[in-house]
């Protein structure tokens, strides 16, 4: 994207000032959207996002700059203004980059780029329409077809020299029934970190058909009376629970200032002792997956809670150097524009000793969480919030009447020592996270899982 | 390639491709920040970015295609692009490339001071301290910011069109995070003014007290309460919901006020306004995103629906003008409905200790959480974590911890009983929502 030579010297104007490490990131991404509304095919978003961010470190100093212009001036000036920030002596001797190569462990067997208009919009036709002909009920149904192809080059003082491509495709149906004086609305939106193919392993037709059947079953449920109870969560999205209770607060961008309700607890048990908890980035094709972290770290597999015990952090070099650890290639950004931080990237509760059935049948009064929203968290003061899209009441051990949505919430530190059986159905679902350094792809999951007793919001 | 060449470049293009009817929109903007942390400089960062997007009508049908890299290729490229998108499209909406004629507010400049690096270190450095000298309980002040952006926006088009606006502001703000025994609690206070204007004092000291105002939390039963929203979260619900005044949802069924103009819909208290000219924010525009003149529009009047907010494809098929509301969510983005500073207006109940005096009991809501997940706009329904202060015999008695509100956007728009004076704008995004302090009649409440 830009020659070796141009980046060396980008590099060390950046480190004129006594940086110890400076870093510039190339990205160029296309994406592609494709949206149907009224059963028919709306508006088209079609995009290159194009630029360069340089980041210099000195000590646990940072200093960040991007540009959208790839032109050599404007690579020096971006790096002179990023370097103007520091005023010592450059430290450093010449650069010289090494590229390295790391390989890709996602086939892409379509790339969505290369494939024709109509080959997509076939496919967001037939998950559109299996929603709309689901039932009378369904008033419209708005439809996505997206993909992204994400390009980047990642040079360091350090020598290093590498790139990634990253392609993810995702199909986004949300449905609306009515019954004229009322909306609900139902949703599925699955995505891999694949091409076209995705659609031979989860056809749309079955996505289209999801969304329209919680859009209905919600339209005809009542809304749940407001308390705490005791809660199953089902496999999936479900994992939107460990995501905003715990998760969050395991990243090194509030644990390495002790603003996190896990700082200081390595090798201490903080979850019950059914539940192990992993970040993994190398799962092929998933979702959150790459081959290198946005600072050319290769991925990797870190458990970050065993059997209740907390093991790891996620960590990037910045928050590494304040901790005194290394990175784990969990560093991220939605792209040029953004500095990048320790962040989640396919992370899962893994499977427990519970069948699923007893998790069920343990409930006498409760609810039972299937499918979720997304959710929030506070991770100094720990208080999360999630949603539940669509939910019933469990009686006597028996999932009974559908209920409407309502959201759930808790303290991170308490509510994971509560998750006191745990399933063996484990499932991802995809979510887009957002934070500091933008919206990335990542994956939540879970079995299903009991929370012995947390707050439910209804009315 | 600057934008003017780039632009000279489109032209060309689109001409060899025998356009006629075509735009290019065009935003630049320059941010400059300085974030401390445990008495020093944690990161600085600059950034200059632009993105251009071209669209066009071609075969009846309008194409879109966008881009951050400003070459001729990527010129010809773009234009080519839109074609073959617009030759997928299947919506028959009537589109519009909007021709010259409108009459453009002439906006009074509103070039502020821009800091210097030096300036902006110094002052970020010296609110950190403000913080800690405010309390000996404040451990640290995270995310203490100065700020600087400036936008440009620009528009040309085949009709004639060729407009510029820009606008800048600075912002200020601190996260305080106060310690209590093994509790820990933090609070945001973010404001958006001049440089040279900005009151430090008053940021610290508000950051701080609405984290100490946290300590001794305590439950609260479950149940039906009078809620009290504070100005920022009033503000926070009109963002949330915003959507269901666009004339684009309610054509596609997606809100409730489809076909109500006219109606009563809320509490005669209630008299909203979308306000481009708003002179108590950053965000000022003369025209929306399809070239046409911007103007000021009362929503609801004293719980009347006036009208939705329009673009022209959707005044087009209601049979009336646009309301210049065809604005874009980011340059790349297909033109939609959004507001510029959309208000709740000031009502006659006073302070928000005069409305903790007239409820007498009830909850003052101070954060809501969570909000794309919580709440709906197509159904109007949310169910979101809260955080806040119970009321009690007309005043505030302690922080309540670890509760929800629940209820329906729709319903809680006609139980709206009190609307104080203290109407405050969030921080500018590209629209800007305000509100006072409002009293909402039973809502449920779930806590212990």
């Amino acid at each position: 994207m830009i020659p070796k030579q141009l980046l060396q010297e980008v590099l060390q104007k950046a480190l004129s000032t006594g940086a110890d490490f400076a870093e510039i990131y190339v990205e160029h991404t296309k994406e592609n959207n494709i949206f149907m509304i009224d059963n028919k095919v709306d508006s088209i978003k079609d995009r290159l996002i194009s630029g360069v961010g340089i980041r210099i470190l000195k000590g646990t100093r940072c200093v960040t700059g991007s540009t959208s212009s790839m032109e050599r001036d404007a690579l020096l000036a971006c790096a002179g203004r990023v370097a103007g920030a520091l005023d010592g002596v450059p430290e450093c001797a010449s650069v010289h980059l090494t590229e390295r190569l790391f390989g890709d462990i996602h086939t892409v067997k379509i790339v969505p780029d290369s494939a024709s208009m109509q080959y997509k919009t076939d496919l967001l036709k037939e998950g559109y329409f299996a929603a709309k002909n689901y039932h009378r009920e369904i008033s419209q149904v708005s439809a996505n077809l997206l993909d992204f192809d994400h390009n980047i080059l990642i040079a360091n003082s350090d020598g290093l020299l590498a790139q990634d491509r990253q392609i993810r495709t995702r199909m986004n149906i949300e449905a609306i029934a009515s019954n004229g004086t009322e909306n609900q609305t139902g949703g599925c939106r699955p995505g891999r970190r694949m091409g076209l193919e995705l659609f031979d392993m989860i056809s749309p037709k079955d996505i289209g058909t999801e969304a329209a059947r919680q859009a209905v079953t919600v339209l005809h449920a009542d809304y749940l009376k407001a308390g705490r109870m005791p809660v199953a969560i089902e496999n999936g999205f479900g994992g939107v629970i460990f995501h905003e209770a715990c998760g969050h607060s395991l990243e090194a961008s509030c644990v390495s200032i002790g603003q996190s309700q896990f700082a200081g607890k390595l090798g201490q048990q903080i979850a019950n002792e059914k539940v192990t908890a992993i970040d993994d980035g190398t799962i092929p094709n998933a979702w959150g997956s790459f081959n290198i972290d946005d600072e050319g770290t290769p991925a990797q597999r870190k458990v970050l809670i065993e059997k209740g015990i907390l093991k790891n952090y996620m960590i990037d070099k910045l928050n590494g150097r304040r901790m005194g650890m290394e990175g784990n290639g969990s560093c991220r950004r939605q792209g040029y524009q953004w500095a990048p931080t320790s962040r989640m990237s396919n992370t899962f509760i893994d499977n427990g000793p519970d069948r699923n059935e007893d998790i069920i049948k343990s409930i006498e009064y409760g609810l039972y969480a299937k499918d979720m929203g997304g959710g929030s968290v506070n991770p100094t003061t720990g208080a999360f919030n999630f949603s539940v899209k669509e939910g019933y009441i469990i009686r006597n051990g028996e999932i009974c009447e559908a209920v409407r949505g309502a959201s759930l919430i808790g303290n991170g530190a308490d509510i994971i020592k509560d998750i006191d059986m745990v399933g063996q159905n484990l499932a991802t679902g995809q979510g887009m996270c957002g934070a500091s350094s933008g919206s990335i792809p990542t994956d939540v999951g879970q079995p299903l899982i009991r929370v012995s007793n947390i707050t439910v919001g209804g009315r | 390639m600057n934008y003017n060449d780039f632009k000279n470049s489109i032209i060309k293009s689109a001409t060899a491709k025998g356009l006629t009817e075509y735009e290019l929109y065009y935003t630049e903007s320059e941010n400059i920040s300085a974030e401390a942390l445990m008495h020093e400089i944690n990161e600085f960062s600059t950034s200059s970015n632009a993105g251009a997007c071209f669209r066009c009508i071609y075969q009846g049908r309008m194409g879109y295609a966008s881009t951050e890299l400003f070459t001729e290729a990527e010129a010809e490229r773009l234009v080519e692009a839109a074609m073959e998108n617009a030759a997928a499209i299947e919506s028959e909406d009537t589109v519009f490339i909007h021709g010259a004629g409108d009459t453009y507010e002439k906006l009074e400049a509103t070039e502020t001071t821009e800091p210097s690096s030096t300036e902006m270190i110094e002052s970020t450095l010296h609110l950190l301290e403000k913080l800690y000298a405010n309390d000996m309980r404040v451990i640290d002040g995270s995310q203490t910011f100065t700020g600087y952006g400036r936008q440009r926006i620009a528009l040309y088009n085949s009709k004639g069109l060729d407009l510029e606006h820009a606008f800048d502001y600075s912002q200020m703000g601190a996260v305080a995070v106060v310690k209590d025994g093994e509790d820990m609690f933090n609070s945001y206070c973010v404001k958006t003014d001049d440089f040279t204007k900005f009151d430090m004092d008053d940021i610290a000291a508000k950051a701080v007290e609405d984290a100490v105002a946290q300590i001794g939390k305590d439950s609260v039963d479950s149940g039906v309460y009078n809620i009290v929203l504070s100005n920022k979260m009033m503000a926070t619900m009109l963002r949330t919901f915003f959507e269901v005044f666009s004339a684009e949802q309610a054509q596609r069924g997606l809100s409730l006020l489809a076909g109500k103009e006219g109606e009563a819909i809320a509490s005669e208290r209630v008299t909203i306004v979308d306000d481009p000219f708003c002179k108590d924010t950053f965000i000022r525009m003369p025209f929306d995103g399809e070239g046409v003149a911007t103007r000021r529009n009362h929503v609801i009047e004293q719980g009347k629906l006036c009208t939705l907010l329009h673009n022209l494809a959707t005044a087009h098929k209601a049979g009336v003008a646009s309301t210049g509301n065809g604005r874009k969510a980011g340059y790349a983005a297909a033109v939609s409905v959004l507001p510029y500073n959309f208000y709740l207006e000031k009502g006659g109940a006073g302070s928000k200790e005069d409305i903790f005096a007239k409820v007498g009991e009830g909850i003052y809501v101070t954060a809501l959480n969570g909000l794309h997940a919580g709440a709906n706009a197509v159904t109007g329904d949310f169910s979101l974590a809260a955080e806040g202060f119970l009321i009690s015999g007309g005043e505030i008695r302690h922080a309540v911890k670890n509760f929800t509100v629940s209820g329906n956007f729709y319903e809680m728009l006609r139980k709206i009983a009190l609307v104080g004076d203290d109407l405050e704008f969030s921080s500018p995004s590209s629209c800007c929502f305000g509100a006072p302090t409002v009293m909402v009649e039973e809502i449920s409440v779930a806590g212990k």
